[in-house]
């Protein structure tokens, strides 16, 4: 295992890359032109006071798409890597909040969002389930770019040997 | 000294792309807000040039969850469950809302409306105003007002109590009674006595309509007027 990671490091750097930051740019572009159903969708969550949700919801998208580019890119990596696992897990606590205090909400993580009819119930469930499972495994790849964050076909190089 | 150097400029690049991010984020915020708010002040706008219609005595029935009941001892009755601040509702009432109001003023139906909160403050206190209108005699005119300027963001801190008195008097609700009964939030029993009834009729969302005390169900993806007239004419 130690001698995958050290021949293939930079490959799976670059692919760990690619998947976190494909995902936020695709959830955070769709998003871009909607503000005000991001806004509506974090405020269903029901965590933060409504003014503050708003808030959050007008920033997110914006920030997952920075966050993207310098991932994609190939800048600051270990920092966006840093943040983008730090969502991730945000997304993970808020969705498991949302699941125990039972609460049925479409996530809105690519759009959308909002409160959804009771009779889905079951299939709400299952949504959480595996939307926190997708966040925890965007959160380890998110890990891995903090631990390796010099790549393949990366703007940013290694300064000194690692 | 190169090293040194190199690590310089390193943390310089580093300052300047994190400004970027925050520049990025702050932008998108402020922009979102602005035109959040323009769009909001903006629909006041629709009500321009709105003439109140003749007032319709409206009655409390504390029999049937304290609902607003226009037009009393018709063989017909539609039961409307409603949020002020529900997009859904917004829809209903853009389809179906000026044939209610002509089941009303034409004596074809009694209409019970249940005016919810459950969406939050702004709900609460739209609704508290719904009331204060009703007392005048306009709550339909109210009501219509209400969803022509609906913000598609809840809770944004649009209808304030000073909004909510603005609104009514743009469509010539100007009597000091209506604006203190809004101000003071003084039909707040009604709007909880309404938000309480909703388990005991079973109403889990909005909008909800009974018709004759029967669940309207609505088979087409989107509210149609044939469709709800055939369903109240059949009833």
């Amino acid at each position: 295992m130690k001698n995958f990671n050290a021949r293939f490091q930079p490959q799976i750097t670059l692919l760990a890359r690619l998947l976190l930051g494909g995902v936020l740019l695709v959830a955070g572009g769709l998003k871009l032109n909607k503000p005000t159903d991001s806004a509506n969708a974090v405020a269903a969550y029901k965590i933060l006071p409504a003014n503050l949700a708003h808030l959050v919801g007008y920033a997110l998208p914006w920030l997952e798409v920075a966050i993207a580019l310098l991932l994609i890119i190939g800048i600051m990596v270990r920092p966006a890597a840093l943040i983008g696992g730090a969502i991730m897990l945000v997304f993970t606590a808020a969705i498991a909040s949302v699941w125990a205090r039972g609460l049925l909400i479409d996530c809105g993580c690519f759009g959308g969002g909002g409160e959804i009819d009771p009779s889905l119930a079951a299939q709400v469930h299952r949504t959480y389930f595996i939307e926190i499972m997708r966040d925890l495994g965007l959160a380890l790849a998110a890990l891995y770019l903090y631990l390796f964050p010099y790549g393949k076909l990366s703007f940013e190089k290694a300064a000194v040997e690692e | 000294m190169a090293k040194q150097q190199a690590k310089a400029q390193d943390n310089t690049t580093r300052w300047i792309v994190i400004a970027m991010v925050l520049l990025v984020v702050v932008t998108g915020v402020v922009f979102s807000l602005m035109s959040q708010n323009n769009k909001e002040n903006a629909s006041l706008a629709a009500l321009d040039g709105t003439k109140l219609k003749p007032a319709v005595t409206a009655t409390i029935d504390p029999a049937n969850g304290s609902a607003i009941v226009l037009n009393p001892g018709q063989a017909k009755v539609i039961d409307v469950w409603e949020d002020p601040q529900c997009p859904v509702c917004k829809n209903f009432e853009d389809a179906n809302g000026d044939y209610i109001e002509s089941l009303v003023r034409d004596n074809k139906a009694t209409v019970r409306f249940h005016v919810l909160s459950f969406l939050g403050d702004e709900s609460v206190r739209a609704a508290n105003a719904s009331f204060c209108a009703a007392d005048e005699g306009q709550y339909l005119d109210f009501h219509h007002a209400l969803y022509a300027v609906q913000s598609p963001l809840e809770n944004s801190g649009f209808w304030s109590n000073e909004k909510l008195v603005a609104i009514g008097s743009k469509i010539g609700i100007t009597s000091t009674k209506f604006a203190d009964c809004v101000n003071k939030g003084s039909k707040i029993d009604l709007v909880k006595a309404n938000y309480d009834s909703m388990e005991k009729y079973g109403v889990k969302g909005t909008p909800t309509v009974f018709i004759n005390g029967k669940l309207w169900e609505r088979k087409s993806p989107d509210f149609n007027l044939a469709e709800f007239k055939a369903a109240v004419e059949a009833a």
